[in-house]
């Protein structure tokens, strides 16, 4: 039994980040230009490679444009905005 | 990207699955589509791949198109403030309150009521509610407020909260990659230097077992820093924070510079501070490393350091680091007295921990092809690797006590150490 309680501020901060809407998918992938960005971990290349063909081959995505981080920091804003301006949805890495 | 106004689609491994949600989560974007494939992921052969971007091409195809919705993130104004919670009164209940939501390191706490929370914020002049950074991986809002919980939770006094605001504003500077220290599978701690008056003035020891046990400020400064890395920056060990094994410097690591031991510049002077301006530094290192040696002249301590920094699994000669070197105030006087500076000292360093590159293994090889492609061109096997990008890159601080030791420090990978003055301390001492 407890005879009394005491106040205590938590110590975790909220998440404040503004709320965001995610866009409505693609229709479909035909005459679509995908990105990756890979994040440079092992293996990662590979992936991209292969699912670059296999959209490419059997879900028409007319264009694949790789861009390959140099290491595990953020991407640089020049290529992010190419990324921007030339495609229709981007696929990134993330972890190893 | 999704940002950007753009579909994204993040793929990632069953071990990361946990980090990318949270992440995605702490930017707002809670339902970003996320493909997940096996773990491990980087040691699979070429085939094994293959296979795998068969097997989940599918998956990929229909998240791409699949309806974004709406994000309902709980959202609260930082301008509120924290919030209070009722806890039973007693040291017991409250530290078994805190363990259980994970809101300690593991070690008991300072109950933070709002009498201590308050005498904390005397230690400084700036408003409670004042944002200083927003700390990753969740980049949530740092306010003066949860700085001063977290301290009083470590067991900070009031006049050390000047220091851990400009360490909380020195993590979030961009080169420093707080991101990637609090999220990898590295052991990378945060280590804060101290320089300048500020350090005498709050006792922080720069002499023996200045990395150790037995200092107070050194203890619950480091402490504080960690719980605000957690608490606030959202790198709880096992959900973002994904090290493999992490590392006893990951519940405290601070020192100050043994300035009046060292024969040169101290290493806020040399980053371009006045010499009484008070500074902190972070570091993120993978560990400690003792150095013990004799050696009688420069030639001989040169050659012993470098070969001890170049070892082939050390993530710096993958990225081009930024490693880091604690030498003894004997190892650094040797040096001196053979009219050595500390930038002559890099050079030589430099040039004495070149790894060549038939040590590394292949896949190693290949990040480091890729990481420093622009900076080393295409490698052969008899390359010999800089560890850093130039000889600048490798850092020196004088600290310790009597003895024959210097410690390495490597340090995690594409992440810069950064100065920030601690602008509420005026020194009396000059």
């Amino acid at each position: 039994m407890h005879s009394s309680n005491c106040s205590l501020y938590n110590p975790v901060a909220p998440i404040d980040t503004p709320e965001a809407t995610l866009l409505a998918g693609l229709e479909s992938l035909q005459g679509k230009v995908v990105g990756f960005i890979d994040n440079a971990k092992p293996n990662f290349q590979f992936l991209v490679e292969d699912l670059s063909e296999q959209l490419t081959k059997h879900y028409g995505v007319k264009k694949v444009i790789t861009h390959r981080k140099p290491g595990q920091v953020p991407v640089k804003p020049e290529v992010l905005a190419q990324m921007v301006s030339e495609c229709d949805a981007v696929i990134t890495g993330s972890g190893d | 990207m999704s940002k950007e106004g753009k579909v994204g689609l993040t793929i990632c491994s069953t071990a990361f699955e946990g980090l990318g949600r949270a992440q995605a989560k702490a930017l707002g974007f809670a339902e970003l589509p996320i493909a997940v494939i096996p773990h491990p992921f980087g040691i699979r052969s070429r085939d094994e791949i293959h296979q795998l971007a068969a097997q989940c091409v599918t998956e990929v195809a229909k998240l791409l198109c699949q309806t974004g919705k709406t994000v309902s993130t709980l959202r609260q104004p930082t301008s509120v403030g924290a919030a209070l919670l009722e806890a039973p009164d007693t040291l017991e209940e409250i530290n078994r309150l805190f363990m259980n939501n994970r809101w300690s390191d593991g070690l008991p706490i300072i109950p933070p009521t709002p009498e201590r929370v308050d005498a904390m914020l005397q230690g400084t002049d700036r408003h409670r509610h004042d944002i200083i950074s927003k700390v990753a991986p969740a980049f949530r809002a740092a306010t003066v407020e949860y700085i001063a919980i977290n301290a009083v939770m470590a067991g900070c006094y009031p006049e050390y909260l000047p220091v851990l605001i400009a360490a909380t504003e020195a993590v979030s500077t961009p080169h420093f990659n707080l991101n990637g220290i609090q999220a990898t599978t590295n052991p990378a701690a945060v280590w804060l230097i101290v320089n300048g008056p500020i350090a005498d003035t709050l006792k922080i020891n720069s002499q023996g077992n200045c990395l150790g046990p037995g200092h107070w400020a050194n203890a619950t400064l480091g402490r504080a820093l960690r719980l605000i890395l957690q608490n606030i920056g959202g790198g709880l060990p096992g959900d973002m924070d994904k090290a493999t094994h992490g590392q006893p410097g990951k519940y405290t690591f601070c020192c100050a510079e043994n300035e009046a031991a060292s024969p040169w510049e101290a290493l806020h002077v040399e980053r371009g501070f006045q010499k009484n301006d008070s500074t902190v530094t972070v570091v993120g290192p993978l560990g400690t490393w003792n150095m013990n040696t004799h050696a009688k002249d420069a030639n001989d301590l040169i050659r012993v350091i470098g070969d001890t920094m170049a070892f082939p699994a050390s993530s710096d000669y993958v990225h081009g680091g930024a490693p880091w070197l604690i030498l003894s105030p004997e190892h650094a006087h040797l040096f001196n007295r053979e009219g050595l500076s500390k930038q002559n000292v890099k050079e030589r360093l430099w040039e004495a921990s070149k790894l060549k590159t038939s040590r590394l293994a292949a896949k190693d090889l290949g990040r480091v092809q890729n990481g420093r492609r622009e900076e080393l061109g295409i490698l052969s096997p008899d390359t010999l690797l800089p560890i850093t990008v130039k000889p600048e890159d490798i850092n020196i601080l004088v600290a310790g006590g009597d003895g024959t030791h210097s410690v390495y420090l490597p340090v995690s990978g594409n992440s810069y150490s950064a100065s920030v003055k601690i602008k509420e301390f005026i020194s009396t001492t000059i």
